[in-house]
């Protein structure tokens, strides 16, 4: 390819948007259903289907443990995860800035490659458009995902019931973390800090595998484990009590949060799932996710019960209660 | 007012201490105190090392409420 | 450094404080950090029915005065200067608007970890005028003065201070009738030593230095209620691996050399003599009320706002009429709303769980 930049042509329709194709897409997606048609035609095994879809504009598009890429595609197979669906198929539009590094697009889509046939799952369609400097930063991805139900699992935001216990399937907050540092506006550093982004439509199965008696399971992203919870809370008209102090949150996460005053359950998440099951399901549940890649720190953290319905509250380190408080508002760090 | 974090000085240089809390770290203002070491630990605050912190806080606690007898 | 687990010495004084069963006890905590402790920790929950914790003044951006927004704004919108500001400030509401509001108006807002970010952004930015907002109490301030220390050493022309800094000492008086005993605050102890509270005690007035563990709150809680048993004002610190007698004496001396002690008007309770900071004449071109020969602004409070009542202590927050309705951190009337450490913001986030029964048998998991 010439140049090492995109530009506007590559996005033409022409000789110049089929080399890119070739040459960054194809070489990386290539598959037997990927498509060179208007649209992939494809098998469906019998049975419900679930379909999403999502937009990724992360900024800054590497941080560590990921990039762009890898997210676009765990965000989706994650939420067909969350509806007990195994992710088949992905559709992947790209809107790229004029100018933006052809090497950096190469790696985007190679994470892609990689984070998909860890999921399992095909990328048979895409599109690209690339806009002028300064109409879009860097690049956007939306990918869309299909995937069949597993049967006998039906899974809600408004099925969880008094007596479940809340289990989370990693240590949290990292995502959110990851990206704060590489956005470096604190001048803070954390080396040993990864993003938890990973795609964990194997643990969800395995977890289903083991027993199908699960009511909720979400995804923590944008807004963390907390939003998760209140959204629950209210979606099933219940009350959640957590065990502060068996919140897995590593060391890394808490120092940053207590340098800018932040609540680890409010940062953002990319790789870990909140599960809602009955409180007998609970240990099997634990014992298949910390035999797994991406859950070794699953813990139960807490418990629905029918008070204070739409109410999160928290046992405190000293065994007293309070509220956790309700999500909403920026992010600023405290004066003091 | 007083929002402040325990950290652990790892690097001193220049009136400035480099502070580790649990993983994440952080150049800090070192002016306010002397004879900062690394290993020692402080109380950090609006981007300064404000005090040294001398015991651990459940010793500190237990002479407390000892002396109350 | 381990966060407070329950253990021996904070059961002890958990214990001490359930049993007590004298008069009626308000106790005030200074500290906006305390404020906010506490209620995460949900200590309110703990103590009986007998012994009132009330919130006070100590929360910088709170007590501010409505006219140092107006000035920012004036500053920001009227002479191009760079704002930069702690992040607390940015939606307290001025007479007008707040420096959210003039953001969106086009003026350009910083936000900042440290004074000491502010005065590197002066250094990298020489075509923006930058002035940091300059609120806090004796913990905040030394950042503040080794600011302009640097910008003055740097011969930076691009730099100064907006200033509204306070001290604690000359504040106790005036709070002196709103509570039995004072938990004073750990960090500014931590500066100032704690001759001042020694000379209170003389004077009449109770209260220990207070830590921001689970353990030490409760340490200190517990020690206030057994003084207090005894009879007769005292003085006890109880947060002595970080307070000492003296004080941080560098920061002390650094104070004396870069400001003067000024009187200041604190919000809801009027003026206290002696009880700013203001940067002395060998720093007067870092002085942006000098720099930009700012008219004297006085502001004006919305009139419904009862920030004055809360930061006294005389009213609860949700005593006050706006509370949770015409004023919520979305949409504040005033700054005890939208500050982290403001009473108000910490009731509104927390209060709920003032009405948690402790149902222990339903909530144990």
């Amino acid at each position: 390819m010439n140049g090492d930049v995109v530009t506007l042509a590559m996005g033409g329709g022409g000789k110049e948007t089929n080399e890119l194709i070739e040459t960054i897409f194809k070489k990386h997606f290539e598959n037997p259903d990927l498509t060179a048609d208007d649209a992939a035609v494809l098998d469906f095994p019998p049975g419900k289907l679930a379909f999403t879809t999502d937009g990724f504009i992360v900024s800054p598009v590497d941080f560590p443990g990921g990039n762009i890429g890898k997210i676009s595609v765990c965000g989706t197979v994650n939420d067909l995860a969350c509806m007990g669906a195994v992710p088949l198929y992905l559709s992947c539009a790209f809107v790229i800035e004029e100018g933006f590094p052809v090497a950096k697009l190469d790696e985007i889509a190679s994470a892609m490659e990689k984070t998909a046939a860890e999921a399992g799952v095909r990328i048979v369609a895409g599109d690209t458009k690339v806009a002028g400097k300064g109409q879009v930063d860097g690049v956007f991805i939306t990918t869309t995902g299909i995937g069949r139900v597993m049967d006998g699992v039906h899974t809600a935001g408004s099925s969880a019931e008094p007596g479940d216990a809340v289990i989370v399937t990693g240590d949290i907050g990292r995502h959110g973390c990851a990206i704060l540092l590489a956005r470096n506006n604190f001048d803070i550093t954390a080396e040993r800090l990864t993003s938890d982004c990973a795609p964990l439509a194997h643990t969800v199965q395995d977890v289903l595998a083991a027993t199908k008696n699960v009511h909720v399971i979400r995804d923590a992203t944008r807004g963390g484990v907390g939003t998760v919870l209140y959204e629950i809370a209210h979606q099933s008209n219940v009350g959640i009590v957590l065990e502060q102090k068996n919140i897995p949150v590593n060391g890394e996460v808490k120092g940053v949060c207590g340098m800018l005053g932040l609540e680890p359950l409010y940062l953002a998440c990319e790789g870990r799932m909140v599960i809602f099951a009955p409180e007998p399901e609970a240990p099997a549940i634990l014992e298949v996710l910390r035999r797994g890649k991406y859950s070794e720190k699953a813990a139960v953290i807490g418990k629905v019960i029918s008070d204070y319905a739409g109410r999160v509250i928290v046992n405190t380190e000293i065994g007293s209660q309070t509220m956790l408080p309700q999500p909403g508002g920026e992010l600023l760090p405290r004066i003091c | 007012m007083c929002v402040g974090l325990a950290a652990k000085v790892v690097k001193v240089q220049d009136g400035t201490a480099v502070v580790d809390a649990t993983g994440a770290q952080r150049t800090v203002s070192a002016e306010l105190l002397d004879g900062l070491e690394p290993g020692d630990y402080v109380m950090v605050h609006a981007g300064m090392a404000i005090a040294k912190i001398t015991s651990d806080e459940t010793q500190e606690t237990e002479k407390i409420m000892g002396a109350l007898n | 450094m381990a966060d407070c687990v329950k253990d021996g010495a904070a059961a002890a004084a958990e214990k001490i404080l359930k049993s007590y069963s004298g008069r009626p006890l308000r106790i005030m905590e200074v500290c906006g950090t305390h404020t906010h402790e506490i209620f995460r920790l949900g200590i309110r929950n703990i103590l009986p029915e007998n012994i009132r914790l009330i919130s006070g003044p100590g929360c910088p951006v709170c007590v501010t005065p409505t006219g140092f927004i107006d000035e920012a704004v004036m500053l920001a919108l009227d002479h191009g200067c760079t704002i930069a500001t702690f992040g607390d400030l940015v939606r307290v509401p001025g007479t007008e608007m707040s420096l959210a509001g003039a953001r969106s108006k086009g003026a350009h807002i910083e936000v900042v970890y440290s004074p000491l970010d502010s005065v590197v952004y002066a250094g990298t930015h020489p075509g923006e005028q930058v002035v940091f907002l300059s609120v806090g109490f004796e913990t905040t301030t030394p950042a503040a003065c080794i600011s302009v220390r640097q910008a003055k050493q740097k011969g930076l022309g691009n730099y100064s201070l907006l200033t509204a800094n306070k001290t604690m000492d000359n504040a106790y008086a005036a709070l002196k009738d709103s509570a039995d005993a004072f938990l004073y605050p750990g960090h500014v102890s931590v500066i100032t030593g704690t001759k001042i509270y020694e000379r209170l005690r003389d004077e009449g007035v109770s209260g220990v230095v207070t830590g921001f563990t689970a353990g030490e709150i409760l340490a200190a809680l517990a020690v206030v209620v057994t003084e207090i048993q005894k009879g007769g004002p005292f003085f006890r610190n109880c947060y002595p691996r970080v307070v000492t007698d003296e004080g941080n004496v560098n920061a002390l001396k650094l104070m004396k050399d870069t400001m003067i002690p000024v009187d200041a008007e604190w919000r809801g309770i009027g003026t206290i003599p002696q009880s700013g900071l203001t940067l002395n004449d060998s720093y007067a071109a870092f002085d942006a009320r000098k720099k930009y020969a700012l008219p004297k602004i006085t502001g004006k409070p919305d009139p419904a706002c009862r920030c004055g009542d809360v930061l006294r202590g005389e009213c609860s927050p949700d005593g006050c009429a706006c509370f949770g309705t015409a004023c919520t951190p979305e949409h504040p009337v005033g700054a005890c709303m939208v500050s982290g450490e403001g009473a108000c913001a910490a009731y509104y986030k927390y209060g709920p769980g003032l009405a948690l029964s402790a149902d222990k048998e339903n909530m144990n998991i």
